[in-house]
């Protein structure tokens, strides 16, 4: 048994709510070891989700891009483009025709779509609902866009969408949310959205 | 998103001093990744074919680094100093002979193409040109021999 365990099990017999809030925490951490992992095996990386992004920008605006094109956009090597290029070719995500032309497969343009809708979801929620400023959501956003689950992005389009239906409760909320105070006066013990310490005092070290 | 100029209005005026340094840090960058793939390369090739694929890229180290020294050289020349933000990375995985040359070629192309591309961007400026087109033609050989080795 881990040092302090035995005085913790004593309490939670006299009092079930801590060692509740102990367990979660155990969980949480305990599921995180395998979240974090996740990470890496999302199906791109964050460069690589640029690369296409640039890719479908490209075509977008001229009709086409080459790989000095992309490298250009993104300010980088074109050996580095080609690097993650290769990859992306062999993950099925691009072709290159006979003129060195790129072109998002079905399955890229698929995966850029998405990326796309994801990018302006998390935007949306950040500065609508959030209140963040807009450049700052931006680069959040960006940092975020291949990394957030359909699920959670379908769970952002409902409350963007509740937002967006003029319901009296949203005014009621936006308004309520504007007012209020989120400081917990330093004692983060009482403070629902605080744990040991205040999390916002951690965020402005 | 950047603006990309039309070949009309790459070609009606030479290029300002200024964009010619631009274009030779974007070399001066392809050729220091270049020099450090090629170490990671060259380190990286485990098994027999290390024997006859090593002394390959090392020389490939040894001459991307002097191009690179040659492109800052010439940034100098024209009043610049030589600048680059490059990222690289080279995972700790051992590589076969062939898989090294092919990655090798990739990243000689890409230069390749790059001194294409500049050319296209400083057409008008006659020096400069002729520096370039040296260049396409030593890595074109690069090229070719890379190819030769893989004789795929």
């Amino acid at each position: 048994m881990q040092p302090g365990a035995a005085a913790l099990h004593s309490q939670a017999r006299t009092n079930p709510e801590p060692w509740r809030i102990i367990q979660e925490e155990r969980n949480f951490w305990g599921r995180d070891v395998d979240v974090w992992k996740e990470f890496d095996h999302n199906i791109i990386t964050h460069s690589a989700a640029h690369h296409l992004m640039s890719i479908d920008d490209l075509i977008g605006t001229h009709g086409y891009a080459r790989v000095s094109d992309v490298a250009r956009e993104l300010n980088i090597t074109r050996g580095s483009v080609s690097i993650t290029l290769k990859s992306l070719k062999e993950a099925g995500l691009i072709n290159q025709d006979e003129n060195r032309h790129l072109r998002l497969s079905e399955a890229g343009q698929r995966l850029v779509d998405q990326i796309k809708a994801k990018r302006l979801l998390v935007k949306r929620l950040f500065t609508e609902v959030l209140g963040v400023d807009g450049a700052q959501a931006e680069i959040d956003a960006c940092k975020m866009e291949h990394l957030v689950s359909s699920e959670t992005a379908r769970h952002i389009i409902s409350l963007l969408k509740f937002i967006d239906s003029n319901a009296p409760a949203v005014a009621q909320f936006r308004d309520a949310l504007r007012a209020f105070d989120p400081s917990c006066a330093g004692q983060p013990q009482t403070c629902a959205a605080c744990e040991s310490s205040c999390l916002a005092e951690s965020l402005s070290k | 998103m950047h603006r990309r100029e039309s070949d009309e209005e790459q070609s009606s005026a030479p290029p300002t001093s200024e964009e010619v340094i631009a274009e030779l840090n974007r070399l001066f960058a392809e050729e220091i990744e270049a020099a450090v793939r090629y170490l990671h390369l060259a380190n990286a090739v485990r098994g027999l074919e290390r024997l006859s694929v090593e002394p390959v890229l090392k020389a490939g180290f040894q001459e991307t680094i002097q191009h690179a020294e040659i492109i800052a050289r010439k940034i100098r020349s024209l009043g610049g100093v030589p600048q680059t933000d490059i990222q690289v990375s080279c995972p700790a995985e051992p590589l076969t002979g062939r898989d090294a040359i092919r990655q090798a070629l990739t990243v000689e192309e890409a230069a390749l193409e790059a001194y294409h591309d500049v050319l296209r961007r400083v057409s008008g400026d006659v020096s400069l040109d002729e520096f370039v087109r040296a260049q396409i033609a030593i890595e074109s050989e690069h090229v070719a021999e890379l190819r030769e080795l893989l004789a795929e």
